[in-house]
């Protein structure tokens, strides 16, 4: 019975002497082999426990505030009088804003179409998997189109009066730059901003843009869609 | 030994027959399957649109001429309608911003007709004055009934340039 | 002290009982094998994975906002229910039946309010959620198609809640539906023939008030229940939630 241990079993620590390729990771695909699992828990019970404490959390703060916060009920539905301002649901007042600097098609139907859209293929077109930076080879073709874009961008809304879409649009293509002209600043902010990929770029000004038009139709327009102060 | 000639005969008969039983009869169940799909979805589009609304009527009388002094517009809460004269006649009006449906007001101290909802202005003779109404407001006819009422009909939309001369 | 051993022993007796042991097949989740029983050997707990990493369940990886969504899915379903006991789909009933909640119904406006801030929270919940999962990364392969799940389920929450809007039919709700209605007649070709399916007419009054309705309680929330089970089925499947290396 000696012979059971003629051969070697296993695999051996030592890459110089046993060279062994696990896989390869090209540009173009997923690094995920890479990814430690990690330690790992019991889902029963520690995911069930905090989820529990999740929920329990909710339900008071929910519970407290519906005591004190009632939900409003105007006056019954009359089609032949318009209350003005009337005003869509808070998330749609985005849109409503929209709405009213461009013609319907455009803002109703086209836009909206277009952000589901893009939500719906970011997974398939993110090919930038490693997470480059946008300034990543401070490319000057890229910063070529970067410009033009924004300048089609900033035309294009000036041109329709769409001020609330401009302000944070110039803001985020104006930080946008700051990486490009900054990059070896040692503010942790800067570094921050110069590590983001595009995909991190168009979400951030997607966002920045969907808030501000939010908040501008919820606390800032009033009678006949006329700007208005909310403390005045 | 017949043995090389057999495998022989199934592959003339395929040949003869390039679609197999199999596919045949998946094609055919799943053709049923569509078809009957598609049937079932256009029904079911048909029950959802209702045939007989209980809307309420497009033609409405508008009293007399008289009841609307020169260079004014009155609106018609009822009907949702502007009844305009000017030294030059008559006419209706839609109160319907063209935009998203809002109702609209008139504005005597700017003679403007102004949306309560996306701000869209028009003049007095439905156009467009400012905001992101797409079309001005469309003109109904207005005719003098033979006992001497207006009568407006809302399905029917006329040129801005028939008036009706009182 | 003796009460609760008292306690301990009852509970014992009953999970040896013949009743309970035909519901849970199996013993006490005390070891790993029984606690592994117990997230897969369950209906309501299966689509979650029977081990997690550890660090998917800081706060920070997740802030538990898809758990949060799910719950306040799950408050507005029972708030919703209760509220169709008072709740008339006519003009001008549908009104009415607000008024009373408010005033003759006990606990009527503790449920109104209830189930009308479930329902905002959950709009920004799932709104915040969907953020943080691309800043996270959480849609990159192989999560690519649950995230499309989860575009489809913010459609669904934000026309839950348009739907919603109209119930009570008052001021708001009408003209906001006005509004919104009339936006999708500017769709090219199909909008008016839209506008028409989903109003049941050319104007909004009864026929729109009962689609909505029905919409709003019946053919929403069962597409929402089943995009949701999906959605947790795949996390599992694709192997867990992204976790990044400074999620400590």
């Amino acid at each position: 019975m000696s012979e059971k241990n003629t051969f070697e079993v296993g695999l051996s620590s030592d890459a110089v002497k046993h060279p062994r390729r696990i896989v390869f990771i090209t540009r173009k695909t997923s690094a995920k082999v890479k990814e430690e699992v990690g330690p790992q828990l019991m889902s029963f019970p520690h995911v069930i426990l905090r989820e529990t404490i999740a929920f329990q959390f909710l339900a008071i703060v929910l519970v407290v505030l519906a005591l004190f916060w009632d939900a409003p009920l105007e006056q019954l539905a009359n089609p032949l009088l318009t209350p003005n301002p009337a005003k869509a649901p808070w998330y749609f007042l985005g849109l409503q804003e929209l709405l009213h600097y461009f013609p319907p098609l455009v803002a109703g139907v086209l836009l909206p179409t277009l952000v589901v859209l893009a939500l719906v293929v970011i997974p398939y077109f993110d090919i930038n998997i490693e997470g480059e930076p946008l300034w990543g080879h401070r490319s000057s073709r890229r910063m070529k189109i970067y410009l033009g874009v924004f300048a089609v961008l900033f035309v294009l809304l000036a041109l329709y009066d769409a001020w609330t879409v401009l302000v944070p649009t110039v803001l985020v293509g104006v930080f946008g730059l700051v990486p490009y002209f900054l990059p070896t600043s040692e503010s942790r902010f800067l570094k921050f901003l110069g590590s983001q990929p595009l995909p991190w770029w168009v979400m951030t000004w997607f966002i920045a843009v969907a808030l501000t038009l939010t908040a501008v139709g919820t606390f800032f327009r009033g009678p006949g869609w006329s700007w208005v102060w909310p403390w005045s | 030994m017949n043995m090389p000639a057999e495998p022989k005969a199934p592959e003339k008969q395929e040949e003869k027959n390039p679609v197999s039983r199999r596919d045949f009869l998946n094609e055919i169940a799943g053709g049923a399957l569509t078809i009957a799909g598609l049937g079932a979805a256009v029904v079911t589009v048909k029950y959802a649109s209702p045939n007989v609304l209980f809307e309420p009527p497009t033609t409405f009388r508008a009293g007399s001429p008289d009841d609307y002094p020169v260079n004014s517009v009155t609106y018609l809460q009822d009907q949702q309608v502007y009844v305009v004269r000017t030294d030059r006649g008559m006419w209706a009006m839609s109160a319907v911003c063209t935009h998203l449906g809002c109702i609209t007001q008139w504005k005597p101290d700017s003679s403007q007709i102004a949306c309560p909802c996306h701000g869209s202005k028009f003049q007095r003779t439905g156009g467009v004055e400012a905001g992101p109404a797409p079309r001005p407001l469309p003109h109904f006819s207005l005719v003098l009934g033979e006992d001497g009422t207006l009568v407006v009909d809302k399905l029917e939309v006329v040129m801005e340039t028939e008036i009706l001369k009182v | 002290m003796a009460t609760t051993d008292w306690t301990h022993q009852r509970l014992e007796q009953l999970r040896q009982t013949r009743v309970w042991r035909s519901i849970f097949r199996r013993g006490p989740a005390r070891t790993n094998r029984t606690r592994s029983l117990a997230v897969f050997g369950n209906f309501a707990l299966h689509t979650l994975p029977v081990k997690v990493r550890e660090k998917s369940l800081s706060v920070r990886a997740t802030y538990y906002l898809g758990s949060i969504s799910f719950f306040l899915f799950v408050v507005l379903t029972i708030t919703g229910v209760l509220l169709m006991f008072y709740y008339h789909p006519a003009v001008p009933d549908a009104y009415r039946d607000m008024k009373d909640l408010i005033y003759v119904v006990s606990n009527g406006v503790f449920l109104r309010n209830l189930h009308r801030l479930a329902a905002h929270a959950m709009v920004v919940a799932v709104f915040w959620h969907m953020f943080h999962v691309f800043y996270r990364g959480g849609y990159k392969p192989p999560h690519e198609f649950n995230w499309v799940i989860g575009v489809g389920l913010l459609m669904v929450t934000l026309f839950l809640s348009y739907t919603g809007y109209l119930l009570p039919w008052d001021q708001l709700a009408f003209w906001a539906i006005t509004v919104g209605t009339n936006i999708i007649s500017y769709v090219p070709v199909l909008g008016r023939p839209i506008r028409f399916l989903l109003l049941g007419g050319h104007i909004i009054g009864q026929n729109a008030l009962l689609r909505f309705y029905v919409l709003h309680c019946v053919i929403l929330p069962l597409a929402a229940v089943g995009l949701i089970g999906m959605h947790f089925w795949r996390i599992q499947k694709d192997g867990g939630i992204t976790v990044r290396d400074d999620h400590e």
